[in-house]
Formats: C-alpha cells, sequence, structure tokens
C-alpha cells in the first residue's frame, strides 16, 4: 500500500481510496496549462489585432478570463480537471471523494494568488513539499484534494495449474500475499519468481526447498485459494 | 466463500451497476431515465460487498474493482450541483448582502485600514505635494496630471489609450486583480490584506491630494465618485472577506485551525462573489459613463449620489426579511 493513500469515508461507513498527486505530477499539468493558456491568448490577439481598442478590450477581458475563471470552469466541468490536469491523470475532488463544489473551486483558485507569494508559487511549493497529502493552501482552504484518477485494474490472468490444498489453515492476509504473488506470476521473470516463491514455501509444505517445481506448487495453493478446487 | 464463488455470485450486479453508471456519467442530452432506487440498493450492497471482500483479504482486483466501483457511484450519488440562475437570484437577493452584515465587524475594521490611509495621505499631499513622490515616480505623477487636465479629450486616460473598450478590459483585469489579491493574503494571518488595504488606500488618497492640489478637482473627482461607490466598496468588502480568512487563522476558537479556515472560506467566499460582481459595474462605469466629457456635472453627480445610497442601502437593508 502506497504510504500517501489518503481514505476518505462514506456515509455507508466503506473507505474510498484517493491517492494525492505530487508536486511533479502537478507541476507539468500547471505548465502545460500556461502553454494552452499562452497560446490562446497569442491567436486571440492576433485576430483582434485589426479591431483596434474595441479589440484589446476584449483580449483584456479574455486575459482575466483566462488567469481566474479557466481553472474554475474546468474543474466544475464533468471531468473535473483543466486539460494539463487531465491529460497527467488527475483530477480535483473534494477531501471526502465528492466530485469538486463550486464554491470549493472559487476558493482554491482565488486562493491561487495567496500561493504565488512571495514569487512563482513559493508558498504552493513550500506547503506541498511538507505535506503528506500534497496541498497547496488554497485546497486546504476550499478542502479539496488533487488525485491521480484511478486507473481501471487490468484483469488478472492467473496461469492454470493444478490446485493444491495448503497443508495448513492460512491466515486471511498470509492468503492474501500467496493470491498476490500469483497475480504477478506472468510480469516476473522465472529466477526472481523461484525466489519469491521460495519464501512462501511453506504453504505447501516445502519449506526451505526452492525450485521451478516449488513455485508451481505454491502457484497451485493460489489456485485452490482462489476456489478452483 | 472463496473468491472465485463470490465474484461468480456478484458478477452480474457489479456489471448491472456499472452499466447504470456510465449512463448517467455520458451527460446525454436526453438521458435514459436509470432508477434512483435501483442504483441506491446496487451501491449499498456494493459496499457491503467491498467491506466483507476486505475483511477477507480476497485477491486485490476484486478489491480494486469495487473500491473503483463504490467511488464512482459514491460521486454520482452524493454529488451537489449548485450552479444556475436560482442560485444567482438568492445570491444577490439575500445571500451576498446578509453575509456582508454578517461579517459587519469585518467590513468596518477593513474600512478603517482602508479609508485612515486615504485620508492621511491625502491631507498630507495636498499640504506638501512634493510628497506625491514618495508614492509614484514622477513621470506617473506627470501622467496622472496629464489625465485630469481640463485638455484632456477623455477623463481619466492618456491619449494612447482613449478607447473606451480597452480600458473596459483593463479595469476588469486591474481592479478584480487587487481585490482577489486583498483577499487570497488575508491566508497569512491577514497581515497581507492589511498591507494591500493600506496600502491601496495609500495610493488613492495620495493621488487624490494631489490632484487637488493642482487645481484638477472638479474633473478628478466627478470621474471617480460614480464608479468608486461599487469599487471603493467592492476593495473594502474583498478586504473584510481576507480579514475574516485571517481571524480564523489566528483566533480559530474551538476548531482546529484548519477547521476554522475552511469555514471562514466558506462564508467569505460569498462576500467575494458579490464584490466581483460590484467590480463589474464599476469598470462598466468607469469606462462608459465617468469618462465622458459631455455629461453636465450636476447630472454626474446626482447619478453618484444615487449610485452610492443604492450601494449602501443595498448592503444595509436587501434580504433581511427574507426566509
Amino acid at each position: 500500500m502506497l504510504d500517501t493513500v489518503v481514505s476518505a469515508e462514506t456515509p455507508e461507513g466503506i473507505a474510498v481510496e484517493l491517492r494525492p498527486a505530487g508536486f511533479g505530477a502537478r507541476y507539468f499539468a500547471y505548465l502545460l496549462d500556461q502553454f494552452i493558456r499562452i497560446g490562446i491568448v497569442y491567436t486571440f490577439a492576433l485576430a483582434t489585432i485589426i479591431m483596434g481598442g474595441f479589440g484589446f478590450g476584449l483580449l483584456l477581458i479574455l486575459a482575466f478570463a483566462l488567469e481566474w475563471l479557466y481553472p474554475v470552469a474546468f474543474e466544475l466541468s464533468r471531468w473535473g480537471a483543466t486539460p494539463g490536469k487531465r491529460a497527467l491523470g488527475l483530477k480535483v475532488v473534494m477531501d471526502n471523494g465528492l466530485p469538486i463544489t463550486p464554491a470549493a473551486s472559487f476558493i482554491r483558485n482565488l486562493l491561487r494568488a495567496a500561493d504565488f507569494l512571495p514569487a512563482a508559487y513559493g508558498a504552493a511549493v513550500v506547503s506541498m513539499l511538507l505535506r503528506r497529502d500534497f496541498k497547496r493552501l488554497g485546497d486546504i482552504a476550499a478542502n479539496t484534494l488533487v488525485v491521480h484518477r484511478p486507473t481501471t485494474p487490468a484483469p488478472v490472468a492467473i496461469e492454470d495449474v493444478e490446485p493444491l490444498a495448503p497443508v495448513r489453515p492460512l491466515q486471511p492476509q498470509d492468503q492474501a500475499a500467496v493470491v498476490a504473488l500469483a497475480a504477478r506470476a506472468s510480469r516476473l521473470t522465472r529466477e526472481r519468481l523461484d525466489e519469491l516463491a521460495a519464501l512462501a514455501a511453506w504453504v505447501s509444505g516445502d519449506m526451505g526447498r526452492s525450485g521451478p517445481e516449488v513455485t508451481r506448487r505454491v502457484l497451485g495453493v493460489a489456485q485452490w485459494l482462489l476456489g478452483r478446487r | 466463500m472463496t473468491p472465485l464463488q463470490f465474484e461468480a455470485r456478484y458478477q452480474a450486479d457489479w456489471e448491472e451497476l456499472q452499466r447504470l453508471l456510465h449512463r448517467l456519467q455520458r451527460h446525454e442530452r436526453v438521458p435514459e431515465p436509470v432508477s434512483a432506487e435501483r442504483l441506491a440498493s446496487l451501491y449499498r450492497r456494493a459496499c457491503e460487498q467491498l467491506a466483507l471482500a476486505r475483511a477477507r483479504a480476497y485477491p486485490t482486483h476484486i478489491i480494486e474493482r469495487l473500491n473503483q466501483l463504490t467511488s464512482d457511484a459514491h460521486q454520482v450519488i452524493y454529488q451537489q450541483r449548485e450552479l444556475g440562475l436560482g442560485r444567482l437570484r438568492r445570491l444577490i437577493g439575500r445571500d451576498f448582502p446578509c453575509v456582508v452584515r454578517a461579517h459587519s465587524a469585518y467590513v468596518w475594521l477593513a474600512t478603517a485600514v482602508f479609508a485612515v490611509p486615504m485620508v492621511t495621505l491625502g491631507l498630507l499631499v495636498y499640504l506638501n505635494p512634493d510628497l506625491i513622490l514618495s508614492i509614484v515616480d514622477p513621470r506617473t505623477a506627470a501622467a496622472f496630471e496629464a489625465m485630469y487636465s481640463d485638455t484632456a479629450k477623455s477623463i481619466g486616460r492618456l491619449d494612447n489609450a482613449e478607447r473606451d473598450w480597452a480600458m473596459f478590459g483593463f479595469y476588469i483585469r486591474h481592479n478584480i486583480g487587487i481585490g482577489f489579491q486583498c483577499f487570497a493574503s488575508g491566508l497569512f494571518a491577514g497581515v497581507g490584506t492589511l498591507f494591500f488595504l493600506a496600502f491601496n488606500g495609500a495610493y488613492i488618497g495620495g493621488i487624490a491630494g494631489y490632484l487637488t492640489e493642482r487645481g484638477l478637482s472638479s474633473t478628478f473627482y466627478s470621474f471617480v465618485v460614480t464608479h468608486g461607490a461599487f469599487e471603493l466598496t467592492a476593495i473594502v468588502l474583498t478586504g473584510a472577506a481576507g480579514l475574516r480568512l485571517g481571524h480564523a487563522l489566528v483566533a480559530p476558537g474551538p476548531r482546529t485551525r484548519r477547521e476554522a479556515l475552511i469555514l471562514a472560506a466558506r462564508e467569505a467566499i460569498v462576500i467575494v462573489y458579490g464584490a466581483v460582481g460590484l467590480f463589474l459595474i464599476a469598470a462598466a462605469i468607469e469606462a462608459f459613463w465617468s469618462s465622458a466629457r459631455w455629461i453636465p456635472l450636476p447630472l454626474k453627480y446626482g447619478v453618484a449620489a444615487c449610485c452610492w445610497i443604492g450601494v449602501l442601502g443595498y448592503l444595509w437593508r436587501q434580504g433581511r426579511h427574507a426566509r
């Protein structure tokens, strides 16, 4: 389990796991957003240059909107993230894992002005580096969290081997460890798999031995635990 | 029950829940109806199964899948959307003025911190015009003088930026930026807010004192007095919102500092919403009305008086009896 996981409890009494995004991911997301904004301003500037004062006024209003409303508008959209954050698989949610509310989005984005101080987002960087959940000041006040969007877990393919009953009843966490090993088997090299299986060899009564045969028997126990008997 | 039996038994439920969520999240123009009862019951069941799977230490892929399913459903079921015209009407008609009155102590303090340096600097510069150079550099002072001189084509701007629309954009960007700064810097125990309020007050006061001493008072005051009703009020209000944040951090009361800050921000942001509205009105008036030379002075002052009475009366009375 990652050490930065934040769990939020739902009214149903279960814990939803959130993975806060760290400084690196958020920095790149910010850079991307910044490029997008600069791109929009330049395009618009080229388009309005012929319109004189009126165009210049529109350009300033656009710059204002991009600076303050761009993040709010995107965070309140169905994606819950600006395009930069979306590209990096991030999302802004409330502390309890719910979609961000309009008030919270305004708070976190207006307090950007404080996060920016004394220069170049100094306060935000210090705050993010000091906290386990990587919140900047605006996130603290708004009760929000920038998290990695959960990815759909890949279906686990466990190799078919002869099921084998464990030599004695296993504790739940031991069962989980053996099954997790079997789930990872296809992504490990043969040698590493044998090494790891040797650690768990006692479940199949092969304590102290190792080798492909032992590995097969340990994976067999995993099959049995999963319910193939 | 083994993990495989568990999966086989509830697979159908999970898939149905997934389908319902997918349908709800697609945001179709004509959404297919989804039975709320069915969704809630499937969600509760999934929660139960997740708790079981965790307690029995089932394989990670089952737990992960249930975790994601429940958290998606949780998001859909408990989301609160509070945007729209109804919300805006409530904000203008009741919430904004009521929240401002509920924060009257902060509003008065912000007014004092803003107005005292303004009046002081105004008087000082009026009595000793050289002092203006301690606020702005000579070129800026000269530019201000030129903007409000009797020969300027329109008031409050230099000839090279004479278009009303350009100035409208400038006022929005610049003034609302100042407001946001006043609010946000309250996070630094309120010190930032106090600084920005006093600084902006001193700046405005200094310029006013200087221009008055130069004998440009009739152009200058007729220019600022109308939109000032909205703009100065809005600056003070954003300052009050910032002070609320700072106070929550310095003296959180029975709560933790974090909780106090979250609560303060949630209440203070309503003041900021209203202030943004005032800033927008101010920018429009400043660009298209205040700067116009063809409007006779008595009319300008008359409208200005109405604006001041309107703004202050709105903050004082609006929404008092609304329920």
